[in-house]
């Protein structure tokens, strides 16, 4: 028993040790935390900057989930399924003007962004349902568009998720990358 | 025996020890930061070449709380009443006063990006009645009471306020709490007139309350 004395010590240190970490029943931070992107790029620093050239366009809220040595697609997210393209609540984009994709028009507004991957090409989609958490309740009657667009490969790995939006002749891009990949959804005005 | 007892005690701490460390953020690439976003400790380098996972990351609560949640189980038909999109700065071993923000000094609620209010109907608050729409959060702290600014600059960098945008201010006493938060953390309280937007951070809380 004397011998197991020193174990049972520090393990309560250890124990207390973590408890006191948590010390709190307020929500703790997200393993995969949400962060914002705007086209135009850093638009709410050119606001207080008053160096806004070009008006608000669109922006996208999404969470941020980390490779953390895993494979990601056609691993934790599996080929030919609807993904989130985030974690946590789903992932929301809204266009501050009418845009067009695929030319289709897309009214201003909030939608929510889903994606279905495979190993060439992804299917993104924009769907009319938001404030709604992943895609564990995704309604395809709801979708606004689809479109197909191709993979490109990364050279270096990409540990977390990432969504920016960058100019492109007609319009923006919405880039999305995580792992050795990334998609560029079009969006024309 | 008592080696081997000596040795799993020392895994164990060494164990407990690496949890502490294991929500290491990456810097923020973000133009302009301040005391409430910049990192203190040693940081990650950065291997984002696109967007580093922000020093002070974005959160989001409901009203409903969990609504997007309550929504995927079916529970719930109507639309949520209030969201707010924030992002949760960390004392990093500062205090929050006067560490991070002074009495009398207007602070934008989180880091980065302006703290975002979304009323997805009309709300009343200290019998104000407040539009559905999207607001922007700030408030000005001193010792006892904090001042709650709805403003309409919305889409802005919370590091300066236009108060000539302001929709209205309210006061709201500030409680002191034995426990101490890392992360500054907002979330909806339900109340039984509608729910309070519980601030909180450090050993200060602070509860704006509103009226569905």
């Amino acid at each position: 028993m004397k011998k197991i004395i020193p174990f049972i010590v520090l393990f309560q240190f250890c124990f207390f040790a973590v408890l006191a970490q948590q010390g709190s029943n307020m929500p703790a931070l997200d393993k995969s935390p949400a962060d914002i992107s705007y086209y135009p790029f850093n638009y709410p620093v050119l606001k207080i900057q008053d160096k806004i050239t070009e008006p608000l366009v669109a922006r996208v809220i999404y969470s941020r989930p980390k490779k953390e040595g895993r494979t990601i697609f056609g691993g934790l997210v599996e080929y030919g399924k609807l993904w989130r393209m985030g974690a946590n609540e789903a992932t929301e984009i809204e266009f501050f003007k009418h845009v067009k994709i695929n030319g289709k028009k897309i009214s201003k507004g909030r939608y929510t962004l889903y994606g279905i991957v495979n190993e060439n090409m992804w299917t993104l989609i924009v769907n009319k349902e938001t404030d709604t958490w992943g895609s564990f309740k995704y309604d395809s009657k709801k979708d606004v568009i689809r479109i197909d667009v191709p993979v490109q490969k990364l050279t270096e790995p990409q540990e977390s998720l990432v969504m920016f939006f960058e100019k492109s002749t007609t319009g923006i891009n919405l880039v999305i990358a995580w792992d050795m990949v990334k998609v560029a959804l079009p969006v024309n005005f | 025996m008592k080696k081997v007892g000596w040795l799993v005690g020392l895994i164990l701490v060494c164990f407990s020890f690496s949890c502490s460390h294991t929500k290491k953020e990456e810097p923020s690439t973000k133009v302009i930061s301040t005391k409430d976003s910049s990192p203190v400790s040693t940081q990650e380098p950065v291997t984002n070449p696109y967007a580093a996972v922000d020093v002070s990351p974005m959160d989001m609560s409901y009203f409903p709380v969990d609504y997007p949640k309550l929504k995927m189980s079916h529970t719930t038909t109507i639309p949520p009443l209030a969201r707010v999109v924030y992002s949760r700065p960390h004392l990093q071993g500062r205090k929050l006063f006067h560490g991070v923000l002074k009495y009398g000094e207007p602070w934008r609620l989180g880091a980065n990006e302006a703290t975002e209010l979304q009323l997805y109907k009309s709300a009343v608050i200290q019998n104000k009645k407040i539009p559905a729409g999207r607001y922007i959060l700030y408030c000005i702290p001193i010792e006892n009471t904090w001042t709650i600014v709805i403003n309409s600059n919305i889409d802005s960098w919370g590091l300066t306020q236009d108060s000539t945008k302001d929709i209205a201010r309210f006061e709201v006493p500030v409680k002191t709490t034995s426990a101490r938060l890392e992360f500054f953390t907002m979330i909806f309280e339900k109340t039984e007139t509608g729910a309070d937007l519980l601030m909180a951070w450090d050993n200060i809380e602070t509860r704006l309350p509103f009226t569905f």
